[in-house]
């Protein structure tokens, strides 16, 4: 037992360390706000990027994205890469809005049965991964494509809109004066961060990560622990899709497509390793935000959707070459 | 005998069971599934699929992966025919013009494998980020230069690469044959030289076995991982223009999933991503698995909304069935050695 704990504990991440490089971001996201104040400013009405409500609304599109990278910090800090979280959120949200709209079910039976939807996902997911033991990056693509078929095929390319008012206030109200999405992201970082950094499970999944043989030798059942983290990846990724079409209003087959290349971006940003056993989840709120500057100071500055698409891909590339040169992990 | 009949049953590749599987419940759902026309059409059709999926099995041989196939079998039809429409717009005789349309989109795709061979050979970022890196940036490239739609073109040379051989070979049975499964049939052997009779063949297998072995011995392990990328986005683009000869336009999402159905061919033909195992024979299979099972959801009518979803779920299946079958057969090798 003692020697299990200590095994354990020498997987156990430095929390000291996960602050500093959330610091180190922190100023980095400091410099970044202020050049996107100066590059932003109209001389008609000032510093567009500071106003109150912009920030605002900078702040609720990075809780979305915070939402399902939360989720792919858990499942790269155990295994490996989850590409099926953006089709994930289209299938679980249009499940949800044509259960609302077309089908007239009261919208907490929806909610429930999206996030079970995402669930069940995730656990094919972890399945495939443990058992038919593809590699998580083909595993994830395949449902990728499959799950985005079904979601395509329910809503045949409409568009479902104008859902009950007690669903939109996950999205559009407030909690003390406080946007429901950041609620929900605070909610779900705070418990995220619990586990994984003051819990057993916690440590079962770094200590999964970062070396899988060891962890079954001292006693972890190191498939369980892939499955489980998968699960809560298609579990939050179902959560956020809730929570961008409450805010939305509206839900389409393609509304997660475009989440997958960011959310890779900022899990990266945020320092977490692509080879396991190393997640930050300060370092992936900061990068979020980061992420949702980045992309409000390009719509301020009007710039076409393909052209935030290309410097997404290249943020992409970018953020693992300055990883790699910057060579703090291996 | 009966061990000899399961041997049997064993050694043929688990892709020839689904692909006959598939076709017998295609022809028992359809009397019209199983015509030699439709046979032509499945082989005539896949040919491009064929193409990308051949680079694929290289990269997937080397244990990397490609995802940018698809976004640059999309961006190298839009270059092509981008170059091709505006040279004959500037007056250039079609001939000149679907030369240099041609060139210019194998260039584009090997300029993207180049950059992302050097990201992975040079650089050592894992596969598949640098891949998907690179499907986003090709993939708005096209966008960009297409304007986010389709380029018309109107050329009666280029219109060759999509075309079937009867209309230049005045040979009996030409009429089966189309000029993108000729291509497809050339680069097969072509491919098929390189992996089996050249030392780029030898070094891609022996990078994907053992990697710090092969460097040990004196592979040049950059260098041969870089050309791997390289050759995989020669053939996506060669599939792109292919694509864009066959409808007569460039669309610029046309690619949108390809990366996917060329990486399943690759598995399903055998070739696994752990120990450089499989070939270029068993992706002509897996090749016709995507295809029969897409080809036979649209003859026995089934809606086009549901055969996306449909193949998916059929490929992800025969994935897992080809996977199980190979452990089951890597075990009965193991209990029959133990047993000697």
């Amino acid at each position: 037992m003692g020697a299990a704990r200590l095994t354990l504990k020498s997987f156990a991440p430095d929390s000291d360390r996960s602050w500093r490089g959330g610091a180190a971001r922190l100023l980095v996201l400091l410099l970044l706000c202020a050049f996107v104040a100066i590059v932003t400013r109209n001389p008609d009405r000032g510093f567009i990027f500071l106003n109150a409500n912009n920030l605002l609304n900078v702040i609720r599109n990075a809780s979305i994205l915070i939402i399902i990278a939360v989720g792919q910090t858990i499942t790269l800090t155990a295994k490996d890469v989850d590409l099926s979280c953006g089709s994930v959120i289209s299938l679980t949200s249009v499940v949800a809005a044509v259960m609302m709209n077309r089908m007239g079910i009261y919208f907490p039976f929806a909610i429930a049965t999206a996030l079970l939807l995402g669930i069940a996902l995730g656990l094919i997911n972890g399945l495939l991964i443990t058992y038919v033991s593809l590699p998580p990056f083909i595993a994830t693509y395949g449902t990728l494509w499959v799950v985005f078929g079904f979601a395509y095929l329910i809503l045949r390319g409409a568009v479902v809109y104008g859902f009950p008012t007690g669903f939109r206030f996950i999205g559009n109200g407030t909690a003390f004066g406080i946007p429901m999405p950041i609620v929900v992201s605070a909610i779900v970082f705070a418990i995220s961060y619990f586990v994984l950094y003051h819990t057993t499970l916690g440590r079962r999944l770094f200590a999964t990560g970062a070396n899988a043989e060891a962890a079954k030798m001292s006693g972890i059942r190191e498939t369980r622990i892939v499955i489980i983290a998968y699960v809560i990846s298609g579990f939050l990724a179902a959560l956020a899709g809730i929570v961008l079409i409450a805010y939305t209003n509206g839900s389409e087959a393609v509304v997660g497509a475009t989440y997958l290349l960011p959310v890779i971006a900022v899990v990266v940003m945020g320092g977490t390793s692509l080879t396991g056993g190393q997640g930050s989840l300060t370092g992936t709120l900061v990068a979020a935000i980061i992420m949702a500057v980045i992309n409000n100071c390009m719509n301020i500055l009007a710039i076409p959707a393909v052209w935030q698409q290309l410097a997404v891909g290249l943020m992409v590339v970018g953020t693992v070459l300055i990883d790699r040169w910057a060579g703090k992990r291996g | 005998m009966k061990s000899t009949t399961l041997s049997f049953l064993v050694r043929v590749p688990s892709a020839a069971w689904v692909v006959l599987l598939l076709m017998f419940i295609f022809t028992t759902v359809s009397g019209r599934y199983l015509t030699v026309g439709n046979i032509v059409n499945i082989i005539d059709q896949n040919s491009m699929l064929l193409i990308v999926a051949l680079g694929a099995t290289l990269v997937l041989l080397s244990e990397g992966i490609d995802l940018s196939s698809g976004s640059v079998l999309s961006l190298s039809g839009v270059t092509c025919v981008y170059v091709m429409k505006y040279l004959m717009l500037s007056g250039t005789s079609n001939t000149i013009a679907m030369f240099a349309g041609v060139l210019v989109g194998l260039l584009t795709g090997v300029v993207m494998g180049a950059i992302t061979g050097a990201l992975i050979a040079i650089s050592k970022l894992p596969p598949f980020i640098a891949t998907l890196g690179m499907m986003g940036v090709a993939g708005a490239l096209s966008l960009v230069a297409a304007n986010s739609s389709a380029i018309y073109i109107n050329n009666p040379v280029f219109v060759f690469f999509g075309s079937k051989l009867d209309r230049y070979i005045d040979w009996p049975l030409m009429g089966y044959v189309s000029v993108p499964t000729f291509i497809a049939a050339i680069v097969f052997v072509a491919v098929w030289i390189v992996l089996y009779y050249t030392s780029f063949g030898r070094y891609i297998i022996a990078i994907g076995g053992n990697e710090s072995g092969a460097r040990l011995s004196g592979v040049d392990i950059i260098r041969w991982k870089w050309a791997i990328y390289v050759m995989s986005g020669l053939l996506a683009s060669l599939g792109g223009i292919i694509l864009a000869a066959r409808i007569e336009a460039a669309d610029s999402i046309v690619g949108v999933g390809w990366e996917f159905d060329a990486i399943a061919a690759a598995i399903l033909g055998g070739t696994s991503f752990v120990k450089g195992k499989g070939g270029i024979a068993g992706t002509v299979l897996g090749v016709l698995v995507i295809g029969v099972a897409r080809n036979g959801l649209n003859v026995i009518g089934m809606p086009t909304l549901w055969v996306p979803a449909l193949t998916g779920t059929i490929v992800i299946l025969a994935i897992v069935f080809e996977v199980m079958l190979s452990r089951w057969k890597e075990r009965k090798r193991w209990v029959r050695q133990g047993l000697r």
